[in-house]
């Protein structure tokens, strides 16, 4: 088998990175040996949140030129500001074909709700959680209603409410709370006070369903004009569950964030997976890439584990694997490795430097920062020093920025794996694609 | 200023405060207990929940072991539902002194303690993940024992019989009189409020604590403290207690826990005003692991799930003590009236978690010596509330009906008898909050309307809530909402509450942050911090 491109990694970086490759023509695979971190995310994209010294960024754009000269090394500084802007361009009008909308505030961050009814910034989100229109009736009604799902135990309104009056774009506004009974709708032995978001969203994908739901919340909302609710109205039918459900309900419904799992995130994962797909990507999930094949200092395949001796050979490489969480850094008592190519790393000897004293200590934590070193094209470094200059990283297994404390995670990967595509697809076209 | 008469004042929520507080209501005699943290939040709560047989202090303190088999014995039938009877082993390796193996036998033996030699296939049939390197191998009625649920069950029968408790409240000072003590004032910590309660006697089982609290009476007590650290291992990887045959040292007994296993303990002096600050150092966990590879080779490829440490109570009676000689490990106590002239103070300390109930019973002898009474010590044979019966099957089977076998198995593993009054067959009451550990809403909601439960760490302690893999990342904010519903916090008292669950969970998780503990801890990190903001506040500028 042979590939332009094989990219290790099916999140969203590596799914970024793919699709500008497919939709360039490159025969393109990616190799994912499990669960998307999106599962667990808030389904909005970061950019730029934070700047050092901890204040909020509403205007991230105006900041990355500054936000680029203070860090050098940061995968910001590697891509530059246009392919950063581009990247963002690009990574909605994908999704938008998958008719996944997503909405910005122009150039500025806009703030959504978290599960625990804090406001954070954000870039890009789902037009559920964040649109103009939306904003504007939030601001136009004095009444809004917060509306959950009796027993839902991943989504509770008294902590939320409990939190809002903290907020400024809260205080003086009357909040209405209410949960909707759904055991008379359930079909099944399941115990409803164990659903999960998943459960929940699959449920309102049932018109008959929705229609009872629908009715339960415009009761409970009272004279509310606009209604919040957890973000489980519906996973590969969403814009359906959305329409129908605000015309039904007769105003604005907006989605908060739940604990995982994500169904928002889970959106952009599905969104993402089948829009690769469409473009006739192929999507090898489940196995795991175990060691690269080098020729004159050239990647020239992988071996995976269900492939054993099978060398899957291909003009370039992404490494696109995550950090620690999803197994794209390895750590022991002894130091950390990159598992699969055994890559120089950028990391802190000092293992007591790793992490702070306290948890949420303001500083964040060393350990976030730990990852692979590159060049400027994000061509990573073998052990005697030379870059690799078919074998690209993108994503959170680069070294050189917290994605938590700057509030960047999102940022990071579209715009590093969207940058690792355009070398691949700029390097193809001078050697000429060389699949038959 | 709030006024509250009784009889005892018991000052300290550990083990022994605990069991002086049930039997002094056992004997009647009024009561109140105060405690500055919550419940075994001290020493108690920092061991390796170990039932010793005695077989550990046979070859070294023949006195010693004939209380822990003696206890032994007596906790296996009052606190059935805070033990696991596993049984124990004694291993010796190559390099171990053989001379110690023969001496554990005949100590044993004269000490009353069963102990018996097997054969190394005997030994790896009944422990396989054992060394196989083992020389000798001893079978000794050693179990566990959760020293929460049992400082709970004591609490919860001495309240049941009319006591008061007040945790997170501190004492401020210690009230006498020309007649001697006259009571304690306090201090609730989470509100603020002062106030005083009047008693004759005033038992101080504060532990090594307990010079701070003889110290505001002008009277000198002096703690040797010695801190002892353990690592627990996120998988039961023993099924019974393995000790390792040779003289006590570090890392030399391997405990299995619910569903982890514990290595320990190291024992390293510390001074006295670090009692409160210790923690487990680089030094120690080395040690540990080394010691947990000994018996149990390659548990340290395991995940580890946290490393914690507690300080032992060592004390010396001798004023004017400088050094460690005259410190008795033992059972001390100590009556003020007779040693320094305070009437009223009586002060217990050292012994272990073993003979608890001996030193209660011991503490509460004098008590009634000092009120004149003369009732007598029914502990010994007194089940705890959830220990009334033998056996693991509930009566009423058919309350649970539509409840899962192992959800049932969780909460009366965890509360005995008392799972007739936490699970009922209604689908809200059994939807679990804590999946790791199978804490259902019920059973969160029973902690905190009857256990002393007034943050998440204390419902950690009573439930295990946040005690498995995660770590608590998701059950806490689950949980959070029930302080929220049942006790009707504000927010920002929410925040600050899973804030400071989450901490606490940390500085154990941060001597050990490798491999899949740092995996974990970044997952835990971006949930709080990236998904749900826990710890950001109005991030928003004041237009948008």
């Amino acid at each position: 088998m042979r590939f332009d491109s094989i990219i290790i990694g099916g999140g969203i970086a590596g799914l970024t990175c793919a699709i500008r490759c497919a939709e360039e023509g490159l025969s393109c695979a990616v190799i994912s040996s499990g669960m998307s971190a999106l599962h667990f995310a808030s389904g909005s994209i970061d950019l730029l949140g934070r700047f050092p010294g901890d204040s909020v960024v509403t205007d991230p754009f105006e900041r990355i030129p500054e936000f680029i000269n203070l860090n050098p090394d940061h995968p910001y500084s590697r891509c530059g500001e246009k392919a950063i802007a581009d990247s963002l361009h690009y990574f909605a009008d994908q999704l938008q074909q998958q008719s996944l909308q997503l909405c910005d505030n122009g150039r500025r961050n806009h703030f959504h709700l978290t599960t625990y009814g804090t406001l954070t910034p954000t870039y890009l989100s789902q037009k559920s959680v964040y649109s103009p229109d939306l904003e504007k009736a939030f601001f136009e009604n004095q009444k809004i209603a917060l509306i959950s799902f009796e027993g839902f135990r991943d989504f509770h309104v008294p902590l939320i409410s409990a939190n809002l009056p903290g907020q400024t774009l809260f205080q003086n506004r009357q909040v209405t709370t209410g949960t909707v009974d759904l055991s008379p709708l359930i079909r099944s032995l399941k115990n409803p006070h164990e659903f999960r978001s998943i459960d929940i969203s699959r449920m309102l994908e049932t018109d008959e369903d929705l229609q009872k739901i629908a009715d339960s919340i415009n009761e409970l909302a009272g004279d509310a004009g606009i209604i919040g609710l957890p973000a489980c109205l519906g996973f590969i039918h969403h814009n359906h569950v959305y329409e129908k459900l605000q015309g039904l309900v007769g105003r604005p419904v907006y989605e908060i964030p739940t604990l995982p799992p994500s169904i928002l995130g889970m959106r952009l994962d599905h969104a993402l997976k089948t829009r690769f797909s469409n473009l006739g990507g192929v999507f090898i999930a489940g196995d795991k890439v175990v060691r690269g094949e080098m020729q004159s200092e050239r990647m020239i395949g992988v071996y995976t584990e269900n492939h054993g001796k099978t060398l899957l050979k291909a003009g370039s490489v992404v490494l696109a694997t995550g950090s620690f969480f999803s197994g794209g850094l390895i750590s022991n008592s002894a130091g950390i490795r990159e598992p699969v190519f055994n890559l120089d790393l950028a990391y802190e000897k000092d293992r007591k430097q790793w992490a702070g004293g306290l948890f949420f200590q303001p500083e964040s934590h060393q350990f976030l920062e730990f990852g692979v070193k590159t060049n400027e094209r994000l061509n990573p470094f073998d052990h005697s020093g030379h870059p690799i200059d078919n074998l690209y990283c993108a994503g959170a297994i680069l070294a050189g920025y917290n994605p938590i404390r700057e509030g960047s995670g999102g940022g990071v990967a579209i715009s590093t794996g969207y940058y690792a595509a355009e070398k691949i697809i700029s390097r193809t076209a001078s050697t000429g694609a060389a699949t038959p | 200023m709030k006024s509250i008469e009784t009889d005892v004042v018991i000052i300290g929520g550990g083990v022994t405060g605990a069991g002086t507080f049930r039997d002094c209501l056992i004997r009647g005699i009024p009561a109140v207990l105060v405690e500055k943290n919550d419940l075994a939040s001290g020493t108690t709560g920092r061991n390796h929940g170990l039932l010793h047989s005695g077989a550990r202090y046979a070859v070294k303190d023949s006195a010693s072991a004939v209380e822990c088999i003696g206890e032994n014995r007596i906790l296996k039938k009052i606190a059935r539902h805070c033990i696991e009877d596993t049984g124990g082993l004694f291993v010796a390796l190559d390099d171990d002194d053989p001379a110690y193996s023969d001496k554990l036998i005949v100590s044993c033996r004269s000490a009353g303690i069963a102990c018996r030699e097997i054969t190394r296939q005997e030994a790896l049939q009944i422990e396989p993940n054992l060394n196989p390197q083992i020389v000798r191998a001893f079978t000794v009625p050693d179990a566990t024992i959760d020293p929460f649920r049992l400082v709970s069950a004591n609490v919860l029968d001495a309240r049941e019989r009319g006591g008061q408790v007040y945790t997170h409240t501190r004492v401020c000072r210690i009230m006498t009189g020309p007649e001697g003590v006259t009571g304690v004032q306090c201090q609730n910590r989470l509100t603020g409020e002062i106030f005083e309660i009047r008693a004759r006697v005033v038992a101080n089982a504060s532990g090594v604590w307990g010079e701070k609290v003889c110290r505001a009476t002008g009277i000198e007590m002096k703690m040797f403290p010695s801190k002892g650290s353990l690592i627990i291992f996120d998988y039961r990887v023993n099924r019974v207690v393995v000790n390792a045959c040779r003289m006590p040292a570090d890392a030399d007994i391997f405990v299995p826990g619910d569903t982890v296993s514990l290595i320990g303990t190291t024992s390293r002096k510390i001074a006295y005003e670090d009692i409160d600050t210790a923690e487990v150092e680089e030094e120690e966990i080395a040690v540990l692991l080394e010691g947990a590879e000994r018996l149990v080779p390659n548990v340290s490829k395991t995940r580890l799930l946290r490393a914690y440490c507690g300080v032992r109570p060592l004390i010396s009676l001798e004023k004017g003590t400088v050094d460690g000689r005259a410190i008795s490990r033992g059972i001390v106590l100590v009556d003020h009236e007779d040693r320094d002239g305070l009437k009223g103070l009586i002060s217990v300390a050292g012994g272990k978690l073993m003979t608890y109930r001996l030193m209660a019973e011991k503490t509460t002898d004098l008590i009634c010596h000092k009120l004149d009474r003369t009732d007598p010590c029914t502990t010994n044979s007194l089940p705890l509330p959830g220990s009334e019966t033998k056996g693991r099957v509930p009566a009423r089977r058919n309350q649970f009906k539509g409840i899962s076998a192992s959800v049932i198995g969780s909460t009366q593993y965890r509360h005995g008898e008392r799972v007739h009054q936490i699970l009922k067959s209604d689908r809200k009451n059994d939807g679990l909050i804590c999946e790791c550990e199978m804490v259902t809403a019920g059973e969160v909601e029973y902690a905190l309307q009857h256990l002393n439960v007034e943050d998440i760490v204390d419902l950690r302690r009573r439930t295990r809530l946040g005690m498995g893999p995660c770590q608590g990342t998701l059950c806490a904010c689950r949980a959070t909402s029930f302080f929220i519903d049942l006790k009707k916090i504000s927010g920002e008292k929410a925040n600050q509450m899973l804030v400071d669950f989450i901490e606490e969970r940390w500085k154990g998780i941060k001597p050990i942050l490798w491999g899949d503990a740092l995996r974990e801890t970044e997952f835990s990190y971006w949930i709080h911090q990236g998904l749900i903001s826990t710890k950001k506040k109005s991030e928003t500028p004041d237009e948008v």
